[in-house]
């Protein structure tokens, strides 16, 4: 099953002019038809939620609607329809698209990928010891640098049953697992790539169904920093962050967010392969984050001298 | 301990809306009212499913779209305004603290904090 990530996240939204508002200052490019872009085409993709064209939502009242996968080929999309065909109900959408409901009820859509290869540089770095990364006369950083996400990285669920939700996407879908948290949940990845996760779930009871939050990767630790750092100037709240985070490695600034759930910014996550064995720890803050570090708006006293000194 | 401050004034509120207060300066907001015409209520700016988190995304963004109830952007639960008490989503049954809150004659709408709770840092 080569499915390479999620192209897109739908959310049926209460307030489409917040949303957009939020969409559009977080970085991603408004296309039109409520689809919001990254870089790649990787997209957030917004409607009044009670436009019938949308999936039904969770009794619970998520908002978010349908996690859309991006797959290899129309050779996957078919082994897809034949493996779930086995015991639910698969639709073919008009725009060939598959829909189905995972094991513990999100509903679940599957396309070609709409993927566009990027070629961009990483954040690069000088360090003593190591050759140089930006050569001389090349600058850092900009002040006031708006960067635009690049990719949708992942989306992590508030589940009823994590043991159930693990084995559906690994005995049906391929998913591998990455790490866990003992009696929390795991981080997953499918075959088509070796990105630490796309998918992460935490058990909850089942009145807190839904999604956590998800995020879209940016091309290193200073783009979270400023991109989020533009959010705090635009008089969006904190969450958690900016930090970096132990499992994946990837650094991290989530925001509060108009669809019920966290959004945030990653960058610089770990990848594996099969030769990868999964860790399993404890959840508690100690092994989420590496550091956590908070953003201060006056870091020193300043000012004219007392008029008295003049 | 407890101590009596002045918010705003019932005009500074708007009419079917919700305001953010920061009356202990913390640099952030901790405490908020919602204004639903004559009636005026207050709580902690702190989400009972952590118990650490402030609830709106953007400042003053404490109501859905329709001021029928309070909600929490960071998870999506729901509060009844009059009550605090959470009707759905992730701390379903507890409530938000509720401030003592009173309109004098000239308008002006005055909190009892409680001077031993020293607000929260947001994460």
């Amino acid at each position: 099953m080569n499915i390479i990530g999620p192209d897109a996240l739908l959310f049926g939204i209460d307030d489409i002019d917040a949303a957009t508002q939020y969409l559009t200052d977080y970085g991603l490019e408004p296309i039109g038809n409520g689809r919001f872009e990254a870089l790649d085409g990787t997209a957030v993709i917004i409607a009044p939620k009670d436009d019938p064209s949308l999936p039904a939502p969770l009794e619970t009242g998520s908002m978010l609607r349908k996690t859309l996968y991006g797959v290899a080929d129309q050779a996957t999309l078919d082994a897809i329809a034949d493996e779930l065909g086995r015991d639910r109900e698969v639709k073919r959408l008009q725009d060939g698209s598959l829909e189905a409901t995972d094991d513990v009820g999100f509903v679940l859509g599957f396309q070609v990928t709409v993927r566009r290869p990027l070629s961009l540089p990483a954040e690069a770095i000088n360090a003593p010891g190591a050759p140089p990364q930006r050569p001389v006369n090349e600058i850092g950083v900009e002040g006031g640098a708006q960067p635009r996400p690049r990719t949708l990285s992942h989306v992590v669920y508030f589940v009823p049953d994590a043991a159930r939700t693990e084995a559906f996407y690994a005995e049906r879908l391929g998913f591998a697992t990455s790490d866990r948290f003992t009696g929390v949940g795991s981080f997953m990845r499918p075959v088509g790539t070796q990105d630490h996760h796309t998918l992460f779930f935490i058990q909850t009871p089942p009145h807190m169904q839904g999604c956590e939050h998800f995020t879209f990767h940016m091309g290193g630790p200073t783009e979270v920093m400023q991109a989020g750092n533009h959010m705090v100037s635009k008089g969006y709240q904190s969450f958690w962050g900016p930090g970096r985070h132990l499992f994946g490695s990837n650094w991290f600034w989530y925001f509060k967010s108009p669809f019920g759930c966290n959004m945030e910014y990653d960058a610089d996550m770990d990848l594996h392969d099969e030769q990868w064995t999964a860790r399993e720890a404890f959840l508690s803050a100690d092994t989420t984050q590496a550091f956590l570090l908070q953003p201060r708006e006056k870091w020193a006293p300043m000012g004219p001298p007392p008029k008295a000194a003049e | 301990m407890s101590k009596m401050v002045k918010l705003c004034t019932l005009e500074d509120l708007p009419e079917r809306g919700a305001r953010g207060f920061d009356p202990e300066q913390w640099g952030h907001d901790t405490v908020f009212v919602v204004r639903r015409g004559r009636f005026v209520y207050a709580y902690r700016d702190l989400c009972p499913h952590y118990g650490n988190t402030a609830l709106p995304w953007r400042k003053d963004a404490y109501l859905d779209t329709k001021g029928e109830a309070i909600v929490c952007a960071a998870h999506g639960a729901r509060f009844e305004i009059a009550t605090g008490l959470c009707t759905s989503g992730p701390c379903l049954g507890k409530s938000l603290v509720q401030i003592p809150l009173r309109v004098s004659n000239g308008g002006d709408v005055l909190a009892t904090l409680d001077t031993n709770n020293n607000g929260a840092e947001s994460p």
